[in-house]
């Protein structure tokens, strides 16, 4: 099978999101970075099909040159080459990046059979980067799934809906978006970490296309307003406590 | 004639045997891996553990009787060693022996004391049966004993009867004992000596670094113990050092506290393992069992805190943490195999910089108000770079001892800095809980921030901290003037510089194992607690310290058994103290858990804290 | 200007179309199957469609066009609306929470980022964000209903609900629950939930986590509750234990009233709770569990 899994390097912003002074990005200095959630396990998704019926993972990122940190984590989960789309790290509008990875799906030699993105990334979660991608390569495109499996060509999903479980099944060539939670992705080997340090990442130059979702500015909301108010310490708050349950009606 | 034949025949058998088995053990230690660390270097100390350890038997002569009862007969077999060759000219020929009085009546005497170690030892084996002998093969034990004392009782009846039979007797059990020596624990007086050389002189608390350069070929790199291919061959002179005599397993903290872990029983898996396994490897085309697959390895190996009071208690120096550790190394970095629980831990170190996961953007916000200077890039170095550590600067009980002692240098006018966000982990808990190739990452990226910002002198509050900065750092490429806070606190009280006032609590100082045992740093926090209150000592003190069971990288994993910071807190109310010093971010939190879990009356604090309010005059609540 | 609401028949509908009566112009409907009881429509359209299949949907909201296309926040909405931007040509933005001319509000990271942008081309498409919109009932006359069957393309049917599998367990499930009480890293182990167990059962509500806690293999992901587990809006959210990362926040931003009980007086979550109780919470939990039981009982 030839899989290709995108994803999208995003900061661990931790309690408290602080922005630059532009107020046009987040300010990123002494932030750590990860592939974003669902995309983390849609590579091991990806890299699971392949252990199970044979084949190859390309990893795909449009991102700035750091991005390759991403990649090479993704290339130590399993994933076999990745190729990084190196933009100067500002905003792309949804529309933009799913060109540029439809033009560097196009150029990849073969056809993938299968095309694995997260649902929403953990940052912008703008909700449309694959569909677009599924209608540029007249594809089928399932989302959401928290389970799937490839039986002789076809593709069976599970989405999570209120009450159970909806199943979804479609031909290959496909595009799916997974969420966090179809699987645990592996605790990388180090013998993994350091054979992907070898495996091959290529570089190319997107062609940027003009925002038609233009980002003006970004603000940070003020928390619940003002800061809890403390009803006490230790188990001497519990009257407070249920004094509060009372007055919100779940006693 | 008969005699010359007999001797020859049997010293041929006797060699025979013995030089075949010490071919294999020759051979399998030269399968053994290469160490980390350097193990020649530093000889005036390595010949003085010699004397110390091997000749004076100090750590043996801890315990009294046993003490004695190994030094009666270490030395009777030393003393009584010329009786040999002279016995084995009384076979050839009864009348050339030689006949030296002085030296029977000396030899007759070693020869008692040894029948009476013999007893000592069989009156504790038998009547007081001690629990460190639980897991011991105690059968073996019971053979060398009564095969010693034939031996010696041979040669007092030689000396006595001067018939030669005894003489005969006397040298076929030396022979048969020579023969069956490689084969038994007793191997230990042959390796035994050669252990002690080899092990840490100093810094015992700087693991062996692995190596993960690009130019070695992976099956050529070693990721820790996964088979027997695996150990070093300071591993293997460990195992066939041992001699199962349980001090280690008598002073571990998880042992005391009902865990699976006892460091004799994963040296003797290590041993048994080598011993079954070991041939095969040499054998070639070896692909065995992984040597965390026997008994249950695996699972003692989860229990460790790294304390180092195993290694502290062992007679002949084995060093059960690297055993325990390597293994770990292996399971996390090539199996993926750990307490799920420590997960989280390790990916925030991987990915934030620090075991909390916080933002290292707030790292400094524990300094607000004290008017730290916190070093940007380009700034002049400081004197002093004071390294605060993960714990004082996200966890609130930690916390105030970092402020305590930002008040204090000061007050006392010392020229320091810190760091704030720019100091990542120092990689003691990726590196505890065997993940070797992050630890080096964020030594490595360290070390690059403390030597652009051209820092010499660095001051820690956090014992493991202390440590890794300054034993594990060297490693790779760091070296700097390494001090614990209560080292440099306790120079400034000295100097005049701070002038606490001397109070009335009573106060008992609990030593962190990474202070006390790893790097000998005893007394300054000591000098500390006395300048301000009334010191009193618990039993387990200075290196014999019991764990708080922070160590291991434990402070993010659960425990099983009853818990080690609970009996720590237990040991220190028996002192009566109104207040437990503490001088680590893990011990306070720890402790401090214990005492509230236990409902003991107590108050646990730094002794940066007790020292701030000395000098303050007045108590921060 | 006309703008076309997408609606089922869940909170979150109504919600999208107090949204979208709020900007200023009549609005039209289109439910898919079923018509849908809504207020202040002029014209319900029913797509006549067997079941859920985005692509089918979203062409028959192209087929009924409008300037401004909304429907809710939902795995759904989001799903449609994407499809229905590549068939008309249109610029798609998600959770949404104002529209003003052309400038469109709308939420990151969860909703813990703003996003002031400016949405080129035709038609608009917005997923109103959950939970930022209290729903309003309007009066006035039921909409004209009108049922259709929307020309579809080939293929518009290849994505659809093939099956559906029933896995609830008899129980409330953790999106619709009315109270969550949730631990993160502070709970311990595995074995420390359990008083949260018994406060949960005690209060009909149920137990939640952080993903920490999932990491470390004390509970299933379906239990997590954040940006990337499960978005909750419950009458009372307890956290306990959780130190209030973003990520976490995001998943309970729609409960009423959030309570945190953490040791640390400046932990982050403070900052984005209505109400806390500084201990430790295996000892706070069960006193409240006691307080609870004892209140009950008068």
């Amino acid at each position: 099978m030839n899989l290709l899994v995108c994803v999208k390097r995003v900061p661990l912003t931790g309690g408290k999101i602080v922005l630059t002074e532009d107020e046009r990005a987040i300010e990123t200095r002494h932030l750590g970075f990860t592939v974003s959630p669902h995309e983390e396990c849609g590579v091991e998704e990806a890299v699971r099909l392949v252990e199970r019926h044979g084949g190859e993972v390309v990893v795909l990122t449009l991102g700035p040159p750091e991005a390759e940190e991403q990649l090479r984590d993704a290339l130590a989960l399993g994933a076999d080459r990745g190729v990084l789309l190196a933009t100067d790290g500002g905003d792309w509008d949804p529309e933009a990046t799913a060109a540029a990875l439809v033009d560097a799906i196009r150029a990849e030699p073969a056809d993938f059979d299968l095309i694995v993105f997260g649902n929403e990334s953990a940052d912008n979660a703008n909700y449309q980067v694959p569909i677009r991608i599924a209608h540029a390569l007249g594809r089928p495109c399932i989302s959401g799934l928290k389970a799937l499996a490839v039986e002789e060509g076809q593709l069976r999903g599970e989405q999570e809906v209120a009450g159970g479980r909806d199943v979804y099944v479609a031909p290959l060539p496909a595009v799916v978006s997974v969420k966090e939670g179809i699987n645990l992705p592996r605790y990388p080997s180090v013998p993994a970490k350091l054979r992907a340090r070898r495996k091959p990442i290529e570089r190319r130059t997107p062609e940027p296309r003009p925002a038609r979702l233009e980002m003006l500015r970004l603000s940070v909301p003020p928390g619940r307003g003002r800061r809890a108010e403390v009803l006490g310490e230790g188990p001497a708050a519990a009257p407070a406590v249920v004094g509060v349950m009372q007055e919100l009606g779940v006693l | 004639m008969i005699g010359a034949i007999a001797l020859v025949a049997a010293l041929a058998v006797s060699a025979a045997v013995f030089a075949r088995r010490v071919s294999l053990l020759v051979r399998l230690l030269r399968m053994g891996r290469p160490t980390g660390i350097d193990r020649t270097d530093d000889v005036p100390r390595r010949l003085e553990q010699e004397a110390v350890v091997v000749l004076g038997q100090r750590k043996l002569l801890h315990r009294l009787l046993p003490g004695l009862m190994h030094a009666f007969i270490f030395w009777a077999f030393i003393v009584l060693f010329p009786a040999i060759p002279m016995a084995m000219i009384a076979m050839v020929d009864p009348d050339a022996a030689p006949h030296w009085g002085w030296y029977e009546a000396l030899a007759n005497v070693f020869a008692v004391l040894a029948l009476v170690g013999v007893a000592i030892a069989l009156v504790i084996r038998k009547l007081v049966r001690p629990r460190r002998f639980e897991g011991s093969h105690l059968g073996e034990a019971d053979l060398i004993l009564a095969w010693i004392a034939a031996i010696v009782a041979t040669l007092l009846l030689w000396h006595a009867t001067e018939a030669p039979a005894w003489a005969w007797a006397h040298v076929l059990l030396i022979l048969g004992f020579l023969a069956y020596l490689p084969h038994s624990k007793h191997l230990h007086i042959v390796t035994a000596a050669i252990n002690v050389y080899f092990g840490r002189t100093r810094s015992r608390g700087r693991l062996e670094p692995l190596r993960f350069d690009e130019d070695v070929p992976e099956e050529e790199m070693r990721f820790g113990i996964g088979t027997v291919q695996d150990l070093t061959w300071k591993q293997m002179m460990d195992a066939f050092s041992c001699t199962e005599c349980g001090r280690c397993q008598d002073a571990c903290p998880a042992w005391a506290t009902g865990k699976v872990l006892s460091p004799k029983l994963v040296i003797m898996g290590v041993r048994d393992h080598l011993y079954e396994e070991g041939p095969k490897a040499l054998a070639g085309d070896y692909d065995g069992p992984l040597v965390a697959g026997r008994d249950s390895l695996e699972e003692m190996a989860w229990d460790c805190v790294t304390c180092g009071a195993c290694v502290e208690a062992c007679p002949v120096n084995i060093e059960q943490v690297d055993h325990i550790l390597d293994l770990r190394r292996h399971l996390v970095m090539v199996e993926s195999r750990f307490p799920a629980e420590a997960e989280p831990m390790l990916r925030d170190v991987e990915r934030q910089a620090n075991p909390w996961g916080k933002p290292q953007g707030e790292r400094a916000a524990w300094a607000e108000g004290l008017g730290v200077r916190v070093l940007e890039p380009g700034d002049p170095a400081p004197e002093v770079l004071y390294w605060v550590g993960c714990a004082a600067s996200f966890d609130e009980r930690a916390q105030e001892s970092a402020r305590a002692v930002a008040k204090l240098l000061s007050a006392a006018g010392v020229d320091f800095a810190i760091l704030g966000p720019r100091e990542a982990c120092n990689g003691d808990p990726a590196r505890r809980i065997g993940n070797e190739y992050v630890f080096q990452a964020y030594a490595e990226q360290n070390i690059a921030t403390l030597d652009d910002a051209g820092v010499r002198k660095i001051v820690a509050s956090c014992p493991h901290c202390f440590n890794t900065l300054a034993n594990e750092y060297g490693d790779f490429g760091g070296a700097y003037e390494v001090v614990h806070h209560t080292e440099l606190l306790a120079e400034l009280v000295r100097d005049g510089r701070l002038a606490p006032a001397p109070g009335e609590q009573t106060i008992t100082y609990h030593d962190s194992c990474y202070l006390a045992r790893h790097n000998d740093v005893r007394e300054s926090p000591r000098e500390l607690a006395a300048a301000v209150g009334t010191p009193v000592e618990m039993e387990r003190n200075r290196e014999r310290t019991f764990c708080c069971g922070a160590g291991g990288s434990h402070m993010w994993m659960e425990e099983r058994g009853r818990a080690i910071n609970e009996e720590r807190v237990r040991q220190a109310t028996e002192t009566g103290a109104e207040t437990l010093a503490v001088a680590c971010p893990f011990c306070s939190v720890m402790l401090d858990d214990g005492v509230r879990s236990s409902g003991a009356q107590m108050r646990v604090a730094d002794v940066a804290t007790l020292l701030s309010e000395a000098v303050d005059g007045d108590r921060a609540d | 200007m006309s703008v076309l609401v997408l609606v089922e028949p869940d909170d979150l509908s109504r919600q999208a179309l107090t949204f979208a009566r709020g900007l200023g112009e009549p609005v039209d409907a289109l439910a898919v199957g079923e018509p849908v009881e809504l207020g202040g429509v002029r014209t319900l359209h029913v797509a006549e469609i067997d079941g859920y299949a985005p692509l089918a949907w979203a062409r028959a909201l192209a087929e009924v066009g409008a300037d401004t296309i909304v429907a809710a926040g939902s795995d759904h909405g989001h799903e449609v609306l994407a499809h229905a931007a590549v068939l008309t040509g249109g610029t798609f933005a998600a959770n949404v929470t104002a529209l003003e001319g052309d400038t469109v509000t709308r939420l990151r990271w969860g909703g813990s980022v703003v996003e002031e942008a400016r949405i080129h081309g035709a038609p608009r498409l917005l997923t109103v964000a959950p939970h930022v919109i209290a729903a309003e009932d309007a009066d006035g006359a039921a909409p004209e209903v009108r049922t259709f069957t929307p020309a579809l393309a080939d293929g518009d049917l290849a994505v659809r609900v093939a099956e559906h599998l029933d896995t609830s367990t008899g129980g409330v499930s953790l999106a619709d629950a009315p109270v969550v009480i949730s631990g993160g890293r502070g709970v311990g182990s595995e074995e420390g939930f359990t008083p949260l167990e018994e406060l949960a059962s005690l209060l009909g509500g149920v137990v939640g986590c952080s993903r920490a806690v999932t990491i470390a293999g004390w509970r299933p992901h379906t239990d997590q509750v954040g940006q990337t587990g499960t978005k909750i809006a419950p009458d009372l959210y307890i956290a306990a234990g959780i130190s209030g990362a973003t990520q976490h926040m995001a998943g309970c931003k729609g409960a009423k009233r959030v309570l945190a009980i953490n040791a640390d007086p400046d932990a982050a979550i403070l900052a984005s709770a209505d109400y806390a109780v500084i201990g430790d919470l295996a000892e706070v939990v069960p006193a409240i569990t006691a307080e609870v039981r004892r209140a009950r009982g008068s």
